[in-house]
Formats: C-alpha cells, structure tokens, sequence
C-alpha cells in the first residue's frame, strides 16, 4: 500500500543497502596491495626498531645487545627445534584455555552483577581488590597453596584476567540501551529471550573488547606464572636464557611469544569482523 | 453489546521517589471499543506515559481496575504477548538484525517457525513498501524507512491492540504525515482497535474516532467524539478546535492545583 518509491521519508534512499551494493571491481593484486599499505606504519615502526638496534650493536658488547642476526639464529631455533616449539606453543595453549575458562566464568559473574544489584554490589569492589593484587604476589600464593604446576599457572592465569572480563561485562551490561530493554518488555519477551535476543548481542562489541585488553594481559600474566617452578614454557626459556647471560634467545622468545600474541589478536579480529559487521564502516576501529 | 478491548475503571497510580510521593494517575476510568481508534492527548507529563505503561503491564496500578483483552495485563502478563502490539516514539530496531529480521523479532517471541517468520515478515516489508530493503541493516536506512520497519514488526505479530506511543514525534512534519496516513490506512484494512498517545493535536484530530485530552495528574479532562463531529459535517479543524480547548482546561486545573499546593 505505501509506494516503494516513497518509502525512504527523511533523507529518501540514502543508502547503499547491503546484498544490493554496487562494489566497483578490485582486482586481486589492487585489492592485497592496498591491504599491504594498510600495515605501512606497522611495517615502518618495525624496520625503525630493527635499524635502531642494530645500530646500538656499534656500541654494545654481543652479550647486551645481540645483533640482529643472533637473534634471527635464536628465532629459527625455536621454530625449528621440536623442544623450544613444545615451550612455545604450552604458553599459547594455557594462555588461550585459561582465558576461555576465565571468559566463560567472567562472562557468567558480570551478567549477574550486571543483572542484579545485589550482586554488583558486593562483587564490584571485590573485583577491583583481586585487580590491585600484583601478579607476582599470586605467583608467591600459588606456589604456597598449589603442588602441581600447571594448577598453579591456570590459577594465576585465571586471578589475573577475569576481573578484567567481569567488570567489562558488568558495565556492557548495565548499559544496554533501555529502549531495546522496553521493547523486549513490550514483546513480552520471557527472561531468557531478552536475554538471548537482546542483552547478549548488544554486549558483543564489549566482549571483543575484553578479550583484545585481556589477551595482552593473559600473555603477561603466563610469563611470569611460568618462571616459578614450570620445566616448559615462553617463561621458563625466559629464565634460562637469563641464566645463561643469553641475550639473543632472551628477545627471541620474547618476539616469538609477540608472534602469538599477533596471531591471537588475528583471530580475534577476525571474529569481530563477523560478528560485528553489522556496524557501521565509521563505528569500526 | 460487546466488551471492551481495553477498560480503566478507578485506576490510580502513586510514586514514592526521594521519601515523597506523587500522584501519576488518579481515578482514571475509560474504555476503548473494538475497531475503534482512540488518542490520548496532553502535555509532557500528565501521566501519558504512565498510562501505557500501566496498560502494557509493566506496572501494577495502585488503585483500581485494568483488563485488556479480557486479561490483567500486570496479573497476567504472559496471557497477552502476541496481543498488543506497540509503535514506540523512536523505532528501537535493534541494530545487528536486518530489516527482515527486526521485523520477524516478534514472531520470534512467539516462536512462530523460521519459515513462517520470514515468509510475514518479508509480507510486511513489502505492504510498508520496503519490499527492496529486507537485508538493510537499520543505520543504512533513513528515520522515515526505519519507523516504516518498526510499523512493520508490530503488525507481523497480528495484535488485536494496536498501540502508538508518541510514533512520529521524531520525525519531519512531512515524513511524518506521510506515515500518519499509510499507518491510517493499514489500521482500517486491518481493522484493528488502536490508541495513539501523543502530544500533537493535529495526529488526535486526524487519526482518532475518539479524543481523550489528559490532564495533571493523570485524568481525563476532556473527552471528543471526533467521529461523530465530522459525521456531523465538520472539519478535522473543528476537532483540533475542541482538542485545543481540552488542552486548556487542562493546563487552567493544572495551574489551580499548583495554586492550591502552595
């Protein structure tokens, strides 16, 4: 009954709508070349870095500032020797578990304290008392309360980064718009719709949030779980390498463990991108 | 005679805010009749929106009695989803669904079966004439197509009681009488008994059967039977003549019991 022509009211048809956008052909050259150029400052910070301290090897002994070809050396011992791998890859797999576990956990205190008063209440400054905690100082209590190693590592892991994932989903929580909250009410939507149809994907882009600050965090907080008592692990080459005055495998582990840390962040930008791509291009960071 | 859709008999509402306490709604008593398409007119903050929300059921009235649809809405508020259906000031679509998909969120509610959900949704779409836009998300759509896909979704559902809160207020006065006449027009197709709250004395006049004007704090201070002035051979001007008088009374009692208060 209403023209389709005359539907778009103020502003008319603005848009370019999606599933009928005209995308002008890129070919794929054009099209990764431009992806290049996006990473130019990264690209450019890095080779300044590398100049930068191959420059200070003029000088600095080798023992303090390896040339950048010692630690080219020390990177390929680690991705081509199976033991440094298996130390690599256990401090990618507890951090990423430990920070699932501490998602799922956090993710369940900061919808209840998001939800109820009462909760926020009494968790908030809780929280905020296990984030003033240094990590050092639950390194200090796990080696005191738990006997196995990886227990203790998942322990600091799991003090250290969910108060992060509970107080931002508390707050992405509280601050889900009271329109689209109406609305659910005046769908008489039950608790669980409203929850599922509208609290949980609005929080969404604070989630991707959490994680992104969290998985910094994660990656700091397992190096230093790990230089107490672990035999693998990013933390326990760390402590070796000191121990050996190893400055070279000191920073290649150190880039290498940067390296997983990029690939997270890869992959949680990924799932943002499908998650989120219903944002608007000038919402998007 | 057949019962009312929506019956307010005595019904007055208290809020207790900072230890004192205000009075919304007091002594409010109407009934609004099937198929008929009533607006409740008044100022900012004469218990407009407290009446909604007490019809909705998002809160219990103090005193009194309200059924809709033979149900108490607050008492029972279940028995009515799917039953009223609402058109709120702004379109609160919800931002990561499409348009097809924000209108298919009521259904949804109701857990109609995802290829029913969609084959209505998309029906609407396209009786609102946004037939070209299903996959729009909301923010590509201008505010006129948005509140377009809000009339859309509230239809989906098939209410009885069809609800309008303030529904164009957000928009310019052309987008907005452009919708006033195909929301007219689609309420009359459908037959569907409605109430338009607002504050805009030319929406009342050209929508309603039937004109309340409110008054502080919260009663009905006026009522118009637009219907039979134009049946009588008068104007949509002659009704906005009478709302305009309503809105008078209101404001002169509204002033006297300011008086009285001191």
């Amino acid at each position: 009954m209403i023209p389709a022509n005359e539907a778009g009211g103020t502003g008319g048809a603005k848009m370019s709508v999606a599933g009928s956008a005209q995308v002008s052909p890129v070919t794929g050259i054009a099209h990764y070349w431009r992806k290049i150029k996006k990473q130019q400052p990264v690209l450019i910070d890095l080779v300044a870095v590398a100049a930068l301290w191959q420059f200070s090897t003029l000088f600095f002994s080798p023992a303090i500032v390896p040339p950048l070809g010692a630690i080219g050396h020390s990177i390929w011992d680690i991705f081509s020797q199976w033991q440094n791998l298996v130390s690599l890859l256990a401090t990618s797999i507890r951090v990423i578990v430990a920070l699932l576990l501490s998602f799922v956990l956090g993710t369940m205190i900061g919808i209840c304290m998001g939800s109820f008063p009462a909760v926020r209440t009494y968790a908030r400054p809780l929280l905020h008392m296990i984030q003033g905690v240094p990590a050092l100082s639950w390194v200090v209590f796990a080696v005191i309360w738990f006997a196995n190693v990886e227990i203790r590592i998942a322990f600091i892991l799991l003090i250290g980064t969910l108060p992060a994932f509970a107080l931002y989903i508390d707050s992405a929580v509280q601050s889900v718009s009271l329109d689209l909250v109406q609305l659910g009410q005046a769908f008489r939507a039950s608790r669980i719709q409203q929850f599922l149809k509208i609290t949980l994907p609005a929080i969404v882009p604070e989630i991707m949030g959490a994680w992104t600050v969290n998985l910094g965090n994660g990656i700091r907080v397992a190096v230093i779980a790990e230089l107490i008592g672990s035999t693998v692990g990013v933390g326990f080459q760390l402590l070796q390498a000191q121990a050996i005055f190893d400055m070279a495998g000191a920073v290649a582990w150190t880039l290498s463990l940067v390296a997983v840390l990029f690939v997270y962040q890869g992959i949680i930008s990924l799932i943002e991108h499908e998650l989120l791509k219903w944002r608007p291009k000038s919402e998007v960071a | 005679m057949t019962s009312p859709v929506v019956s307010f008999s005595g019904v007055s509402k208290h809020f207790v805010k900072d230890g004192a306490s205000f009075v919304a709604c007091e002594n409010l008593s109407f009934d609004v009749h099937p198929g008929e398409v009533l607006a409740i007119v008044g100022e900012t903050g004469c218990g407009k929106s407290t009446a909604l929300s007490l019809l909705l059921g998002l809160q219990a009235p103090s005193e009194g009695t309200i059924r809709v649809l033979d149900a108490d809405p607050f008492g029972q508020f279940d028995d009515l989803r799917g039953r009223i259906g609402i058109i709120f000031q702004n379109d609160r679509l919800l931002p990561w669904r499409t348009a097809i998909d924000n209108v298919a969120f009521g259904l949804e509610i109701l857990r109609v079966g995802k290829q029913e959900r969609q084959e209505r949704a998309r029906h609407w779409l396209e009786r609102v004439g946004l037939g070209n836009f299903l996959n729009a998300y909301p923010h590509q759509l201008s505010g006129g197509m948005r509140q377009r896909v809000s009339i859309a979704r509230t239809f989906a559902i098939n209410p009885p009681l069809l609800l309008a809160d303030e529904a164009f207020s957000a928009l310019d006065e052309i987008t907005a009488t452009k919708l006033r006449a195909d929301l007219l027009g689609l309420i009359g197709e459908e037959k569907k008994t409605t109430i338009f709250i607002t504050h805009s004395v030319a929406e009342a006049s050209e929508l309603a059967s039937r004109i309340l004007v409110f008054g502080k704090p919260g009663r009905v201070i006026r009522e118009i039977k637009a219907a039979e002035i134009r049946a009588a051979g008068a104007t949509s001007d002659d009704v906005s003549r009478e709302i305009r008088e309503g809105l008078r009374l209101a404001r002169q009692r509204a002033e006297t019991l300011e008086l009285q208060a001191g």
